[in-house]
C-alpha cells in the first residue's frame, strides 16, 4: 500500500524525514514519535504535498503527488485546524465532498451521514467559530471519511478530545478497521496508538527507529536491559544494595522512585525481595514498564541517541 | 475537473454573500456613478448638452488651443467623460475588484491552513484556482456593468449606447486580464501577495503604461486605452505631434484582443504549472 525507498526530505540545511525505507500492506498502522520526529513531512510525502528531497514515495501503486486518481480513494485528517470560521460544518464538509468530485446531492447525504456518524450532527447547521476544539476534531474527520476512502491518514485526531470524545472516536477507528480498510494514524502518545492498532511505526528525527507488531519489536530487544521503577520508603539504602550485588546496570533516583535497568531481570525479580526484607525497606510499588509500549518506546530512543 | 471547478465557484459565491462583501459590491458600483455625478454637476459650464439642454453660447473654451464652436465643445465633453469613465470602470473598478478577490486566493487558504484540506482532493489545487478566478470574474463584473449603466447616461456625452458598449466589452476583457495578473501574483508570491500587487498596480499600470515608449506595451492599461481609443473614437490630447499616439498605438482591434486573451491564458496556465509544482507543508503552511 505505501512504500517509500530511501527518501529524504530536506528543508534548506534541516533534515525532515531521512533515508526513510518502508514497505506496508493495506492494513492498520500507529505512526508514533515525539514531537519534531517527522511524523508531519512523513504524511505530507504520503499525501503528495511534499516531494521527496530524494527517494521515491508511492502509494497504492502510484505516485502521490497531484494524482487524482490516489486522492479519490485517500481520506486525511491534517493535524492543524484550518476549516474555515464562517461556514457551518454541514458546508464545509459538503464543498469538500464536491470536491472530491460528487454531485451536490451526493454530497449531501455524504456529508450528513459522515457529520452523524462523528456525532456531530446536532451542530452541523452552526459556525465552525462557535465549535469547541472537539467538535472541530470531529467535523475534520467527518470531512476524511465522508467519500469512503479505502486508506485513511489521521494526524493527531485525537487532540481536543474529551475522554468520552475519545472513546468515540476510538469505536469510529475500530470499525474503520473492521470494515478491512487501511489507516496511517500519527500521534505522539503510545496509548492513543496502542488503543487503535498494534502495528506501529517508530520515528524519531526523521528516521524509521522501528516497525511492525509490538511483539516484532520486542524480539528486537534481547540482551537489552529491562526498566524498573520501584517506589519505596529508602531508595537509597536499596540501590546501594543493587550496586553491591552487581544486578543493574544502570540507575537512578527520583524523589522516592528508584529506576534501574538490568539486562538480567530474572536474576534480579528472584533475589529481589530478599534484599528488599534484609533492609527492611518497604515497596510501595513496582514497575515493569517493559511489557508495554511505552518500554520499547524508550529503548528505542535510547538505542538511537547510542545511550544503549 | 469541470465540476470540481464548478463546487468551488459555488462556494465562494456562497460566501460572498456576506455583508461586508455586499457593501463591497455596491461601493464598486456606486463609485464610477459618483465621480461622474461629481464632474457633471459641478462642472456644468463647460457642458454643452444634446437635445435642448441649457447651453452657455458665451463660454469660450480655450482646453485645445482657441475658442470653440458648438460641435467642438460637444466632442471635448465626449471624450473628457469617455476617458473619465475607462479610468473609473473598466481600469479602477475591474482592478481593485480582482486586486481584492483574486490576489489572497491560494495565501489565504495558506494563512488559514486550509489549503491541505482543498490539496488532497482530485485535481483540487487546480479547480481552486480557476473557481476562484471565475468567482472573482463574476462577482466585479456586475457591479462595473451596473455602475457603467448608470454612470454614462449621467455623463450626457450625446454618445451614451456607443460609450456604454464600448466600456462593457472594456470590463469583460480587463477583468478576467487584471484577475489572472493578480492571481498569477498570488500564486507566484504567496507571501507577499497583496504587497506585490499593490506595487504592480502602481509601477506597471499606473506609470509605466503612460510612458510613450514600446515598454508601455507590456501593460494591460495600454491595450484597454488602445482599444477605448478605437471603440470610442477617442484622441490622445497632443495627437501624433506630441508623441502622445504611442500611448494608444496604431496596432488593430483584433491585435490587442488577442494578445490580452492570449496573456490571460498563459497566465492561468503559469499559474496552474506553478501551484502543481509548489510544496506546502501541512506544519507550517510555508512554502519550502
Amino acid at each position: 500500500m505505501i512504500e517509500l525507498q530511501n527518501v529524504t526530505k530536506l528543508y534548506g540545511n534541516v533534515i525532515g524525514v531521512n533515508d526513510f525505507t518502508l514497505k506496508l500492506d493495506a492494513g492498520a498502522y500507529g505512526l508514533l514519535g515525539p514531537n519534531g520526529s517527522g511524523k508531519s513531512t512523513l504524511l505530507n510525502l504520503i499525501t503528495g504535498q511534499l516531494k521527496p528531497t530524494l527517494g521515491t514515495v508511492h502509494v497504492m501503486g502510484r505516485s502521490p503527488r497531484n494524482n487524482a486518481r490516489l486522492f479519490r480513494q485517500l481520506g486525511y485528517c491534517p493535524g492543524g485546524e484550518g476549516m474555515y470560521s464562517d461556514v457551518t460544518g454541514y458546508d464545509w464538509v459538503r464543498y469538500l465532498q464536491r470536491l472530491q468530485g460528487m454531485t451536490a446531492k451526493e454530497a449531501d447525504l455524504a456529508a450528513q451521514s459522515s457529520l452523524e456518524l462523528v456525532a456531530m450532527k446536532s451542530a452541523m447547521n452552526r459556525p465552525i467559530s462557535s465549535y469547541s476544539r472537539g467538535m472541530r476534531q470531529r467535523t475534520k474527520l467527518a470531512q476524511a471519511i465522508a467519500h469512503d476512502p479505502e486508506f485513511l491518514i489521521l494526524d493527531e485526531p485525537f487532540n481536543g478530545l474529551d475522554p468520552i470524545g475519545r472513546h468515540d472516536l476510538t469505536t469510529v477507528l475500530l470499525d474503520w478497521i473492521g470494515l478491512g480498510k487501511s489507516l496511517l494514524f500519527a500521534s505522539h502518545l503510545l496509548h492513543e496508538v496502542e488503543s487503535i492498532t498494534q502495528s506501529f511505526l517508530l520515528i524519531c528525527s526523521g528516521r524509521l527507529l522501528a516497525s511492525g507488531t509490538a511483539e516484532e519489536v520486542h524480539s528486537m530487544m534481547v540482551g537489552l536491559p529491562n526498566e524498573i521503577a520501584l517506589r519505596c520508603s529508602s531508595p537509597h539504602l536499596l540501590a546501594s544494595r543493587l550496586v553491591q550485588e552487581h544486578a543493574v546496570d544502570s540507575l537512578s533516583i527520583q524523589g522516592d522512585t528508584l529506576t534501574l535497568a538490568t539486562q538480567q531481570p530474572g536474576l534480579l525479580y528472584e533475589k529481589l525481595p530478599g534484599w528488599v526484607s534484609d533492609l527492611g525497606v518497604t515497596v510501595l510499588e513496582m514497575k515493569s514498564a517493559d511489557e508495554s509500549l511505552q518500554a520499547l518506546f524508550n529503548s528505542l530512543m535510547k538505542m538511537h541517541r547510542g545511550e544503549l | 475537473m469541470i465540476g470540481n471547478v464548478g463546487a468551488v465557484f459555488e462556494f465562494e459565491w456562497k460566501r460572498a454573500l456576506s455583508l461586508t462583501r455586499k457593501i463591497w459590491w455596491l461601493v464598486l458600483a456606486a463609485f464610477p456613478v459618483f465621480i461622474i455625478a461629481l464632474v457633471r454637476f459641478t462642472v456644468p459650464q463647460i457642458v454643452v448638452l444634446p437635445q435642448g439642454s441649457q447651453i452657455d453660447r458665451n463660454f469660450e473654451a480655450h482646453a485645445i488651443g482657441g475658442p470653440m464652436d458648438i460641435d467642438t465643445r460637444h466632442e471635448v465633453w465626449r471624450q473628457l467623460c469617455a476617458w473619465l469613465i475607462f479610468a473609473l470602470v473598466p481600469l479602477l473598478v475591474s482592478m481593485l475588484g480582482t486586486l481584492l478577490w483574486t490576489t489572497p486566493a491560494i495565501s489565504a487558504e495558506l494563512e488559514r491552513r486550509s489549503w491541505v484540506y482543498l490539496a488532497v482532493r482530485p485535481d483540487g489545487a487546480t479547480a481552486v484556482l480557476l473557481g476562484k478566478y471565475l468567482a472573482a470574474m463574476t462577482w466585479v463584473i456586475p457591479p462595473a456593468i451596473v455602475g457603467l449603466t448608470i454612470a454614462v447616461p449621467l455623463a450626457a456625452t450625446g454618445d451614451t449606447w456607443r460609450i456604454w458598449w464600448a466600456m462593457v466589452r472594456l470590463v469583460l476583457l480587463a477583468c478576467p486580464a487584471y484577475a489572472a495578473i493578480y492571481l498569477a501574483l498570488g500564486v507566484f508570491f504567496p507571501r507577499r501577495a497583496m504587497v506585490l500587487a499593490v506595487a504592480y498596480t502602481l509601477l506597471f499600470e499606473m506609470v509605466m503604461s503612460f510612458i510613450p515608449a514600446v515598454i508601455n506595451k507590456v501593460t494591460i492599461q495600454y491595450r484597454l486605452r488602445a482599444l477605448a481609443a478605437k471603440w470610442c473614437d477617442l484622441q490622445i490630447p497632443g495627437g501624433r505631434e506630441s508623441g502622445a499616439q504611442s500611448l494608444i498605438g496604431n496596432e488593430s482591434v483584433w491585435l490587442h484582443i488577442t494578445i490580452l486573451i492570449c496573456t490571460i491564458l498563459g497566465l492561468l496556465l503559469a499559474s496552474i504549472i506553478k501551484l502543481r509544482a509548489s510544496e506546502f507543508s501541512t506544519s507550517s503552511e510555508s512554502e519550502t
